[in-house]
């Protein structure tokens, strides 16, 4: 079900295909050139300034996770 | 419970709103949006999505037929887009994205992903608006894409090319920063950039070709989810990498140019003891650069607002937060001569600074090296600047640099021909005018400086 109170746009909801493919080029050329980097050891260490970390959620992390919300 | 006051900025979603009850921020939902709910509740991600701290956490009330009714753990001190520094505002958009993620790989998707949906709270960045979360369905692009890139992308990236001032600007686009406009003011070389042509350029250039088109045509539209996560997770890595042009290194920002290590040391000795004295749980500081001197109170303070025009200094005082895990400081960029206004629908939706902190009635405001630059850079008289802060604090702790202090010299010798007209700035008119409102409590010359601190207690509190 969908509410459409705003408008998402429809060229923003045709784009996206796009953007995706793109996305997904960008994303494994970046892999690999982090490997590459890796490999000859040029990747730079730049996590002593980093406050942000990365997108994935961990739900190990979680103690005790409760099946149902009371 | 059903006759209750809507929240003036809480209309534009038809699956229930946020009205106040004892000044106590509640949420109603409708049964259009009970599948929702439901499911989120019964399948644990409210709960998981609180403990991870990617949601605001809250409490069932009253569940009928026809109303569900929510509270919300309360925010104290909400601050908008528009008083984000860059770090902050960057926070706010990866929070957005994490979440969206998390979603996905739960089955729902956010369908909005306005800048306003995100609060800082306890020293992080959190999403506010709970009802924003629904079903994911298959194969179809995110809704609210286009918002998140004139709400977060955009704004951002304009900020690195001209400047985190450039913020400042969503308090005029409260639906975010038009398309058009993002694709215009970016420089020409973002287009050699894969990620930025499709992301902003080639979406400008679809929204500007289909907006005559029917809106039903939307279901032609399909993206896997896999595509999805493309976006999401590039979108993640850019704007995690994203930095000012200007961006200074991290680091030890306050300068301590008009103190010696003597009167460094003495100043924050002389706040501390008053704010012992006052037992002050709530603090803000108006000019409070990086936080220093908050940092410098011993006793315990439930909340600290610091707020500066300094967009680097407020970024400065938000790594220190995230650095040391701080959950009672909360910083925020504000220009005193110029406040954040109301804005919105009927000037009622998002609420100025000043309104704000009235209701927030911290018990101590510290206005510390800050008042020579209100009366002689602003050329704010002391009437109306004591009356300022006459409206929204008990106590007052101001400092007043004398004419002979070097900063002060500097602004005045910077009035040339017009020095003359500043005589009224010096002690002794300083004190006539704020003890028409405030009560001399106490006063200290800062050794070694030409400074004088002074606690101030309203005389209509």
């Amino acid at each position: 079900m969908h509410f459409l109170y705003f408008d998402a746009g429809l060229g923003a909801m045709l784009v996206q295909a796009l953007v995706a493919i793109v996305a997904g080029v960008v994303l494994f050329s970046k892999n690999v050139m982090f490997k590459i980097k890796t490999i000859f050891g040029l990747h730079k260490n730049t996590s002593d300034q980093d406050v942000f970390d990365d997108i994935n959620i961990d739900d190990s992390q979680i103690e005790n996770p409760s099946k149902d919300d009371k | 419970m059903t006759n209750n006051l809507r929240h003036d900025s809480s209309y534009r979603d038809p699956s229930g709103h946020v009205f106040v009850e004892n000044n106590t921020i509640k949420r109603v939902i409708f049964p259009s949006y009970f599948p929702q709910y439901n499911k989120l509740k019964n399948s644990g991600f409210f709960e998981k999505a609180f403990q991870h701290k990617l949601l605001i956490s809250h409490e069932e009330l009253q569940n009928t037929e026809t109303e569900i009714y929510i509270q919300p753990e309360q925010i104290p001190f909400i601050t908008y887009p528009y008083e984000w520094s860059f770090q902050q505002y960057k926070e706010a958009a990866l929070l957005t994205l994490k979440l969206q993620k998390y979603a996905l790989q739960n089955g729902f998707s956010l369908k909005d992903a306005t800048a306003y949906n995100v609060a800082f709270y306890k020293g992080n960045a959190i999403f506010i608006d709970t009802l924003s979360l629904d079903f994911y369905q298959e194969n179809t692009p995110w809704r609210a894409y286009k918002q998140f890139i004139t709400h977060f992308l955009g704004p951002l990236l304009l900020s690195k090319y001209h400047g985190a001032e450039f913020l400042k600007t969503m308090s005029n686009f409260i639906d975010g920063i038009p398309l058009k406009m993002i694709a215009s003011l970016l420089p020409k070389s973002t287009k050699l950039n894969p990620f930025l042509y499709t992301n902003i350029h080639l979406l400008a250039k679809y929204e500007n070709k289909h907006q005559e088109e029917d809106v039903k045509a939307t279901k032609q539209a399909s993206l896997s989810q896999k595509g999805l996560f493309n976006i999401i997770d590039s979108l993640y890595n850019y704007i995690k990498k994203l930095q000012l042009k200007e961006q200074s290194e991290w680091g030890n920002y306050y300068q301590k140019t008009n103190y010696s290590d003597k009167a460094f040391t003495q100043k924050s000795k002389i706040i501390n003891n008053w704010i012992q004295q006052l037992n002050a749980k709530t603090v803000i500081d108006v000019g409070g650069n990086d936080g220093t001197f908050v940092r410098e109170i011993n006793s315990k303070i439930d909340l600290a607002l610091v707020g500066d025009i300094d967009n680097n200094a407020v970024d400065q005082n938000y790594y220190a937060v995230k650095k040391n895990k701080e959950t009672n400081m909360l910083p925020f960029v504000i220009d005193l001569l110029n406040p954040s206004a109301s804005i919105g629908f009927q000037n009622t939706e998002r609420f100025s600074f000043v309104k704000r902190v009235k209701e927030f009635k911290p018990d101590a405001t510290l206005a510390l090296a800050l008042i020579h630059h209100l009366s002689l850079t602003g050329n704010v008289p002391f009437e109306n600047s004591a009356a300022f802060f006459a409206s929204f604090s008990g106590h007052l702790i101001i400092e007043f640099p004398k004419r002979n202090d070097s900063y002060a010299t500097r602004l005045l010798n910077a009035k040339a021909e017009f020095k003359d007209q500043f005589g009224h700035y010096n002690l002794e008119n300083f004190e006539k005018t704020y003890t028409n409102h405030f009560q001399l409590v106490d006063k200290k010359e800062i050794p070694d400086s030409e400074r004088v601190l002074y606690l101030l207690k309203n005389k209509n509190a």
